[in-house]
Order: C-alpha cells, then structure tokens, then sequence
C-alpha cells in the first residue's frame, strides 16, 4: 500500500491533479457549445428561421443542394490549397533564414517582422490592405506615375486581393512551422552533399526538401485549415459578396439569422478540412516510409 | 579539406590572370549571397508593407487615403484620444486584458504542467483536447459560444467576451507551457518534498518557479492575442463591450477614416514592441 503522500510525489498523480481544472474549462467552454451547435444543425426551423424541436436532416441537404452553399465550399478549398502552396513556397526562405543563421540584430529583425503580422490583429492588417489597394492607394499610384495605367484600378474587390491578403495573414504559421523543421537538418548532411560534387539545385532537391517534408506538411495543414474558415480577411477586403465558407457561415448566422443551416454549413466544412488533412497527413507518412526503406 | 586549400594555395600565387580569376570568384560569391538574401528581403517587404501603409496613411492632414499623403499632422490620433468610442473600445480592451491574461495563465500552467511533465496514461489524448479549439474556424466557436450564451442569456455581456477570449487564448498559453514543463527536471521536485515540502508547496516554490520564462511568454502570448482576437469576439461582443478590434471591424465595413489608420497604427506599435523584447529576453521564438 501506498500512502497518498508517495503517490503524489510520483509525479502521475500531481499531473493528473493539474489537469483537473483546464480539462473541466476546456469541457465546459468549447465542448459543450460545439455539441450544442450539433444538435442545432439537425433542427428544424420555422418561417423566420427560428430553431424548432426535433430532428431533421433539411439543414445538410440544403447545404448540399444549394449552389450557393455548397459552391462556397468549393471555393474554399480551392483558397485553401492557392494559399498553403504559395505560403510554403514564400516562406521557405525565410525560414531557412531564421533556422540556419546566429542569434544577431539582423535575424531580430526578420524575427519581428516575420511575427508582426501574427501578432497585429487580423482587421489591422486587412485594414492595411484596403489601403494599400484602395484608389489613390500606393499600387494605384505607382503604377499611374509609371505610366501603366491611366484610371485607378478596381483591385478591392477582386478576389486577387483577397488571396495576397489571406497569404499575408497566414505566411507566418508556415514560417514558423517551416522554421522549427529547418533547425534540425545536420550542416554535416549538406556539406557531404556538397563534398560528394553535388550542386546546389540538387542538393535542395535530393537532401533539403526531403528532410524538410515534416516542415513543410506541417505549414501546409495549418495554412490550409486556417484558410477554410477564415471570414474576417475576406469580409474585409473583398466583401460581404466573396464566395467562401467561412463568410456564408457568419452571413447565415449574424445576417440572415438562420442559425441552424449556419450550424450546418460549418460542420461540413469542419468535416471537409479534417478529411484533407488526414489525407495529406497519411500521404506524408507514406512517403516517408518509401523514403526510409 | 586538402582539396580546397589547394585552390586557396593556387588562388594565392600572383598572376594577372589568376588574379582576375579570384575577382571572379568573388563577385560570384557575392551575387550567390544577396541572391539568396533577395527573396528574404522580398518576403519581409511583403510582409510590411501594408502596415507600413497604414502607419503613413495615420499621420495624413486631410481626410484621405491618397498615398503619399499631401501632408503630416496629428489630427487622427486627436481624434482618436477625444472620441469616447474609440477611448471606450481601447478601455473595454484593456480590461478584457485584465481579466482574461491571469486566468489564462493559471489555467495554461495547470494544463501545461498535466500534458508537458505529468506520466499518466491518456496523457496524449488529454493534449489533443487541450489543443483542438486551434482546430476549429473562429467562425464555427463564436456561433457555438453565441449559440450556448442565447441559451444563458450571457448574450453581450463581458463574462461571454471573457469566456471566449479564455478559449482562444488557452490553447496558444498550454502549449508554451508544457515546452517549459517537459523540460523539467523531476530530481528538483522530488529533493523538495524530500526535504520536507508538501507537493502543494513543492509545486508553487519549485516547478512555478522553473517555468517563469514559459509563463511570461505565454502571458504575453495571451496578451497579444487577446488584444488583436476579433473572429470569435464579434459574434458574442455586445455595442458596450465591443473590443478596439471589433469597433475597427465595424468602422471599416462602414466607412474608411484615417482615425481607423491611427488606433491601428497604436496597437501595431504595441504588438512590435511586445514581440522585440520578447525576443531579445524570453526569446520567445523557442517555443513557437
């Protein structure tokens, strides 16, 4: 037998102890309301689209038959995957940059600003960039005063300015997701690659990019999970009008109030996100074994 | 490296042509740098430049978007620091801040410590929980949360704001912690309760202490989050209690104003100097 006093001083018991409070909190403030929103995407609703009792599937089918539902759906997914590619492929330098050079002011530098997006809240930023887009905004201007335009163009509400704004947004998730994978390639491999006679292309390709698979699958699943939903950048920038899931979710819920098919609506597109990131991540795993064997 | 001491050896002899040989080299040394400097540079102007934008666009003298400005004034940051729903928004802010930073700091070290140091079995699992509010839009918690507080009538008061915050916060202040936390040497507690302490007092003289730098990051962490977070907080904010972020969020749908520059400007300068002295003291970059 032993005394409660030795057991706590296990270690297991004061872990457990700890947790009691935060899983109680976790529990009660996101699981219970998540459930809540389930059963309220299977109610009915009446002629001003107030939640009845009972159960129906109506809400799914609609998010299914409607063009503009579902095709939101589509169009997010395809933000999604323009978005994880582009953040990889701009953040990789950078965070090659941040993961092989010495602590120093420079790298202080990019640190600070490679974060800064991060940390400035989301409406700043797309603030910044209804400004910067905007008519007598500085891409307007410039191109005017190099003579390649003559009236301003309408880039606010195209959805070109959505997807550099959603990038902008987003691009630090993969930098440092890229950064902490980047960290744990041995110099020593890339010097043998190079010693061995190989250029630098190939080296990236044969050494770098196989090694940064972890990395590089890492950003792209929380790129691409953080595009599905994201309403805010959108709204902001491109407008009420833009086709995405995250925008039809919060028009549904706090325009049209249609709680239930906005309950509905976001499932599908919960259950969408998970799906391609349990594919990528099988994928990934795949091709890691294949690798190592 | 016998090989390249060799070229260096060859390199060294004086020769006109050799030497020019070495000038080439150089040069090409050179350009292999700044091309790899180039898209890093590229990327962080990217990444500035519609902050930059707006922090330009707050000191404009009239009441324009036009870039470069015609001329600098103060005016928009008088505006702001005389408007009572600017002032109320930044105030209503900070308290949030107040409130949400301790008890997310608690929670985060509790929760922290369970999944970062503790040995028990579900521990894994535990963790995921802990860390599945990331998984899920803002859009989809603040219907929920919107959702559950109709059904308390919490709908637009501050203890709705506050619960959000808590949740968005959490996830972000548990991780720091548990990186903190499974960097823990168990030796330490077990020489404290050996010598006497209970576990309580062990806990709060020996581990808290350790995991300062994980808690001050992820304090911060909090902070910065809170204070920007707008997704989630515009579904349960209420017209009192609207945060500086959602008030921008609304102003912007409404009308374009160089007040909206200024009040984003301050919280951009905020966040900066939040992240540069992080940087240089907790360095916080190893627990991202």
């Amino acid at each position: 037998m032993t005394t409660l006093r030795q057991r706590l001083a296990g270690g297991r018991t004061t872990g457990l102890l700890a947790a009691v409070v935060p899983t109680l909190f976790v529990v009660l403030a996101f699981v219970v309301p998540l459930a809540g929103l389930l059963v309220l995407s299977f109610r009915p609703t009446d002629a001003f689209n107030l939640p009845l009792d009972g159960f129906t599937l109506t809400q799914y089918a609609q998010v299914f038959t409607t063009p503009y539902l579902y095709d939101s759906l589509l169009e997010s997914l395809s933000l999604a995957l323009r978005v994880s590619l582009t953040c990889l492929v701009l953040g990789f330098p950078i965070a090659w940059y941040l993961a092989r050079t010495p602590t120093g002011w420079r790298k202080t530098i990019v640190f600070t600003i490679t974060l800064s997006p991060l940390l400035t809240s989301e409406v700043v930023r797309s603030f910044g960039w209804r400004v910067v887009t905007s008519g007598e905004g500085p891409v307007n201007r410039g191109l005017q005063a190099l003579g390649l335009i003559e009236t301003s163009l309408p880039l606010l509400r195209s959805p070109w300015t959505v997807f550099l704004a959603v990038v902008h947004v987003l691009l630090p998730f993969a930098i440092i997701a890229l950064t902490a994978s980047l960290k744990t390639i041995d110099d020593a491999v890339l010097r043998a690659s190079a010693d061995l006679g190989a250029s630098g292309l190939r080296t990236f390709r044969s050494v770098v990019l196989p090694l940064s698979t972890p990395g590089l699958v890492a950003g792209a699943v929380i790129v691409f999970s953080l595009t599905m939903g994201i309403y805010v950048t959108p709204l902001l920038v491109g407008g009420a009008n833009q086709p995405l899931a995250g925008l039809r979710v919060q028009n549904e819920a706090l325009v049209t109030f249609n709680q239930p098919r906005a309950a509905a609506l976001s499932f599908v597109l919960l259950l969408l996100t998970l799906t391609v990131v349990a594919i990528v991540t099988a994928l990934s795993r795949l091709a890691d074994r294949s690798n190592r064997a | 490296m016998p090989e390249s001491t060799a070229v260096a050896t060859r390199a060294a002899s004086p020769s006109p042509d050799q030497s020019r040989a070495r000038s080439r080299a150089h040069t090409r040394a050179r350009l292999r740098r700044v091309g790899a400097a180039l898209p890093v540079v590229l990327v962080c102007v990217f990444l500035v430049l519609p902050l930059l934008v707006v922090a330009i666009s707050s000191f404009a003298d009239r009441n324009s978007f036009a870039f470069p400005p015609s001329g600098l004034s103060l005016r928009w940051y008088g505006e702001v620091f005389s408007s009572d729903a600017w002032l109320g928004a930044l105030a209503a802010s900070g308290r949030l801040l107040l409130v949400v930073v301790p008890i997310v700091v608690v929670l985060g070290v509790l929760g922290g410590y369970a999944v970062g140091a503790g040995r028990f079995p579900g521990r894994q699992a535990l963790s995921l929980l802990f860390l599945a509010p990331i998984m899920v839009p803002g859009v989809m918690l603040g219907l929920a949360l919107l959702h559950q507080m109709q059904g308390l009538g919490l709908v637009g008061s501050s203890a709705g704001l506050i619960l959000a915050h808590l949740v968005v916060t959490l996830p972000f202040a548990i991780r720091v912690i548990s990186v903190s936390a499974a960097s823990l040497d168990p030796r330490l507690v077990r020489a404290a309760q050996s010598l006497g302490a209970s576990p309580l007092r062990a806990f709060l003289t020996v581990t808290v202490p350790l995991l300062r730098p994980g808690i001050v990051a992820a304090g911060f962490l909090a902070a910065v989050i809170s204070l920007g977070e707008v997704a989630v907080s515009v579904f349960v904010a209420g017209a009192r209690s609207a945060t500086a972020p959602v008030l921008i969020y609304s102003a912007v749908q409404v009308q374009m104003e160089p007040t909206i520059a200024a009040i984003s400007t301050l919280m951009l300068l905020a966040s900066v100097v939040v992240i540069a002295v992080l940087d240089r003291t907790v360095r916080i970059s190893r627990f991202l």
